[in-house]
Order: C-alpha cells, then sequence, then structure tokens
C-alpha cells in the first residue's frame, strides 16, 4: 500500500516541484534583482496597477448585474431548458477567448465603440459572463422555495423577500463568481490590446517589459506582486468558504 | 416579471453569440477593407490554404496541445489517485496542485520564462509543453478526482483478495471504472491547450508560433477577412471538440465491461 502510493505520488510530486515550486522560485528572483526593484519605484506600476485594480472591480460588479437575473431565470425553467441554456451560456467558453475578443473588436471597430476602457470593460465582462453565471446558477437552485414562500406568507413584498433571504442566501456563489471573473481579470493579457491600445492594464506592462524593453527583472517584479495579490485574495475567500460552511 | 427575466436572457445570449456569427460571416466577404458587404466568397479560405507558415503553425498547435494531453493526463491521474490516500503534507500537495489554476496565466506563463531563463533553456515548442503540463495537470486530476469519488474503494481491495495483484486489480477493476473521467480529462487538456494564447507566447520562440499567436500578430496588424477565415476555423475546431468530448462523456459506464 505505502509503495504503491509512493509509486503514485513520485512523478506528478517531481514535475511540481521541477516544473512548479522551482520556476516560481526563479520568478522570486529575477523580481528581487535591481531592475525588479527598481520598477517599484516607478509611477507608472503603480498606476497600471490601479488601473487594472479599477477595471476588475467594475467588470466584476457588471459582470455580477448582468448574471444575476439570468442564473435566477435559469434556475426556473424547466430541466430541459435549464440544460439548454446552461449549454448556451457555457459553450463560448471553451472556445478561444482571443478568437471571441477579435469577434467583438470585429463588431464594435465599425461603429466606433471601441477604443476607451468603456469598451474594455464591456468585453471583459462579455468574456467572462459564464463563470459568473455558473457559480450563481448552482446556488440559486439549491435555494429552498419553502423559504421565499415562508417569507411572502409572512408578509414580505417579493422584494423584500428577494434582498432578504435569496441575496444573503446565494451569497457563496456570488463570492465564488466574483473571485472566478475578479483574478483572471485583473491578471489579463490581449484583451485589452485589442480593443483598446490605450488603456493597457498589469498584463500589457508585463508584456512590454519581457518582448519590447527585455527588462525581464521589471516583468517579474510586477508578476509576483500579481501572483500575492491573488493568492492572498484566494485565500481570503477560502477563509470565507469555511465559515460560511458551519452555518 | 418572469417574462421580463427571459427577455433579458435572451438579450445576453445574443450579445453572447452575436458577435462571433457577425464576425464568421465577413468571413466569406469579398471585400478586403469594408465592413459592407459586397459578394460571397471563399477567397480568404483559399488564401488560408495555400499558407505553408499557416500550416506549420497549425502543426505546432496540434504537436503541443498532444504531447501535452498525453503527459498531463498520466500525471494528472496519477495524482488524483494518489490523493484518495492520506499523507503528512497532503493539504499541501493539494494546494501546490491548485496553485497554476490559482492565479491568472500570465503569473504561470512568467514563472516560467524566468525559470527557463534561470537554467538557460533555450525557449522551443517543448517549453511550452512544459508550461502547459504544469496547469493541465491541475485540470485533468480534478476531473479524475470527481470521477474517483464516486467509486467504491472496496471493489479495487475485492480483487486484490481474489489474487490479481494490485497493478492487475488497477488495470481491471479502477481504471475501467475511471476511464470516462480520465478521457474528460484528457479532452480538457487539449482543448485549453488547443486555444491558449498567454503561456504559449511567453514559454515559446516566435519561430515555433502556434494558431492563436498567428491571430494575436494579425490582429496587432490590421484587421482583415483573412483573420476572420481563420478564427472561423479554430472555432469551428474548438466546438467539433467540444461535441466529442459530450460524447464521450456521456458514454454509460455502468457495468464497465471492457
Amino acid at each position: 500500500m505505502k509503495g504503491r502510493l509512493l509509486a503514485l505520488l513520485a512523478a506528478p510530486t517531481a514535475w511540481l516541484i521541477l516544473f512548479l515550486v522551482i520556476p516560481t522560485a526563479a520568478l522570486a528572483a529575477a523580481a528581487f534583482s535591481a531592475d525588479g526593484v527598481r520598477a517599484l519605484a516607478e509611477p507608472v506600476t503603480w498606476l497600471l496597477f490601479w488601473r487594472s485594480f479599477r477595471i476588475a472591480v467594475v467588470s466584476t460588479g457588471l459582470c455580477l448585474l448582468v448574471s444575476y437575473p439570468v442564473a435566477y431565470f435559469i434556475a426556473g425553467c424547466s430541466p430541459r431548458w435549464r440544460g439548454l441554456l446552461l449549454f448556451l451560456i457555457v459553450l463560448p467558453f471553451w472556445t478561444n477567448l482571443l478568437v471571441r475578443t477579435y469577434a467583438l473588436k470585429f463588431c464594435l471597430d465599425p461603429l466606433g465603440w471601441s477604443n476607451s476602457e468603456a469598451a474594455v470593460v464591456v468585453a471583459l465582462v462579455q468574456s467572462f459572463l459564464p463563470f459568473m453565471i455558473l457559480p450563481l446558477y448552482s446556488s440559486i437552485e439549491k435555494l429552498p422555495k419553502r423559504l421565499l414562500e415562508a417569507a411572502q406568507d409572512l408578509g414580505a413584498s417579493p422584494a423584500r423577500a428577494f434582498w432578504t433571504v435569496t441575496v444573503p442566501l446565494t451569497m457563496p456563489g456570488i463570492a465564488a463568481g466574483c473571485i472566478l471573473v475578479f483574478i483572471p481579470v485583473l491578471g489579463i493579457f490581449a484583451l485589452p490590446e485589442f480593443i483598446d491600445e490605450r488603456s493597457p492594464m498589469i498584463g500589457s506592462q508585463i508584456n512590454l517589459y519581457f518582448m519590447k524593453n527585455s527588462n525581464p527583472g521589471a516583468g517579474s517584479a510586477l508578476t509576483l506582486i500579481l501572483m500575492v495579490l491573488t493568492i492572498t485574495l484566494t485565500g481570503l475567500y477560502s477563509r470565507f468558504k469555511k465559515s460560511e460552511g458551519l452555518v | 416579471m418572469r417574462k421580463l427575466l427571459g427577455g433579458f436572457t435572451a438579450l445576453v445570449l445574443a450579445a453572447l453569440y452575436a458577435p462571433i456569427l457577425v464576425m464568421m460571416a465577413f468571413s466569406f466577404n469579398e471585400s478586403k477593407y469594408s465592413v459592407r458587404w459586397t459578394g460571397f466568397t471563399l477567397d480568404w479560405y483559399r488564401k488560408l490554404a495555400d499558407d505553408a507558415v499557416l500550416h506549420r503553425e497549425f502543426g505546432n498547435t496540434l504537436i503541443l496541445a498532444v504531447s501535452t494531453t498525453v503527459i498531463s493526463t498520466v500525471l494528472g491521474t496519477m495524482a488524483a489517485l494518489a490523493a484518495r490516500d492520506s499523507f503528512r503534507g497532503k493539504r499541501l500537495y493539494t494546494m501546490l496542485i491548485a496553485l497554476p489554476v490559482m492565479v491568472p496565466d500570465i503569473v504561470l506563463a512568467i514563472a516560467m520564462r524566468a525559470f527557463f531563463s534561470a537554467v538557460h533553456f533555450p525557449l522551443s515548442l517543448g517549453t511550452a509543453v512544459i508550461a502547459h503540463t504544469t496547469f493541465n495537470l491541475a485540470y485533468v486530476a480534478v476531473v479524475v478526482s470527481a470521477r474517483l469519488q464516486g467509486l467504491d474503494r472496496s471493489i479495487e481491495l475485492a480483487a486484490q483478495d481474489l489474487g490479481a495483484s494490485p497493478v492487475r486489480a488497477f488495470w481491471k477493476v479502477t481504471m475501467p471504472a475511471i476511464l470516462p473521467g480520465v478521457v474528460s480529462g484528457a479532452v480538457l487538456a487539449f482543448t485549453l491547450s488547443f486555444d491558449d494564447f498567454v503561456i504559449t507566447y511567453f514559454t515559446t520562440s516566435p519561430g515555433d508560433a502556434t494558431l492563436p499567436m498567428r491571430i494575436y500578430s494579425m490582429v496587432r496588424f490590421a484587421v482583415t477577412p483573412e483573420i476572420n477565415a481563420l478564427s472561423t476555423v479554430i472555432l469551428l475546431a474548438s466546438l467539433a471538440l467540444i461535441v466529442a468530448a459530450l460524447k464521450i462523456s456521456r458514454v454509460p459506464v455502468a457495468g464497465g465491461g471492457r
């Protein structure tokens, strides 16, 4: 038994150490170079982090606003329709993000709707919608209908029942959706460049350091900050999930 | 209220699909510069068919996707099987597996690039295979683990009690039962690798470009109907993969006769 476990563990563990732990260490080493430290003193670094953060917050919020009614509607459909609608929502997720972004650019450009930060946000919302709808749907679907009926029987208006019963009870889905959208959006690369070259995010700057300015130290420093930020967020989220699980 | 919600959902679906459909339609448009419809043509597809560089890039995309699928399916399945037992450091182990999925893909891409540059390993299709495998391993492990959870372990132990060696018990009992999970993990890995742009872009040399990298450089240059045609081909290839994946995951596994 013990030997079997060791045999199973050996190869994946070796891979993860060689091609995940050591690369992370290499990233940190490159980040703490002179170039990397200098990049932290550059105002543009913090400007771009701030813009990325702002864009990620707004896109995640809009994603939630758009997704909640959709998830709510799907959860109330017959099983047949539910399957079909969920399939249609998830299908684009299985295709190339770059190609989908190009399709959006192709349609927005002639209308004159691209080339603004707002257009970047719209493109992000459109692209990451499935990540929000799915967790929302699964938590709305689990909602006991009796609770809503009870709230209304006791005199709550539908709106009040929604805000005091439905929303708090679907908080796990809201949190999961937000984290699933916020993290990839924060580190997005290529989509902002396609939609509006003048709204670069932190990913654009990392690309610039590596591919144009040949300054890997600075690029690594930015990447390390991004990594620490996203891991901290996931850590906070799993704490929240645990405390939520006790209720 | 319900009608309103339904209408809104329809609107959202339209917003998801309309740009893709319009883009596809215009891959058949004659005019090179105009976004107005001037007539039907297959010229842009013919151009793709005659593009030797594109053929090589398509080959690169396939080599990359197939290699990483094979390696990550084996490693991810092993990782999932190992995670059934409890052992010291298991929490750390599961966190490590999930790490590449928890961070934006540019983080993994740059970490890999920093690593290859630190050990003076020149970037190639091979380095991209390594980078893809690190994130695919996580996806395969998750999918196979989900399948393993529904598996009664005592069947495997019963086979061993009846005299089968652990290896034989694994291939005759466990493997057939988890095969659908392994196959869906493999299809997922292939699709993710086939569609990936960011990780490939940072971990391969420009000489070993893949199809998504081609799209990126073409779009940065100019919007042309040729990109529409190539995008349409890539989208249809992805769709074919999904359909195949769905067919596979619906294969009834009860009975497990194989």
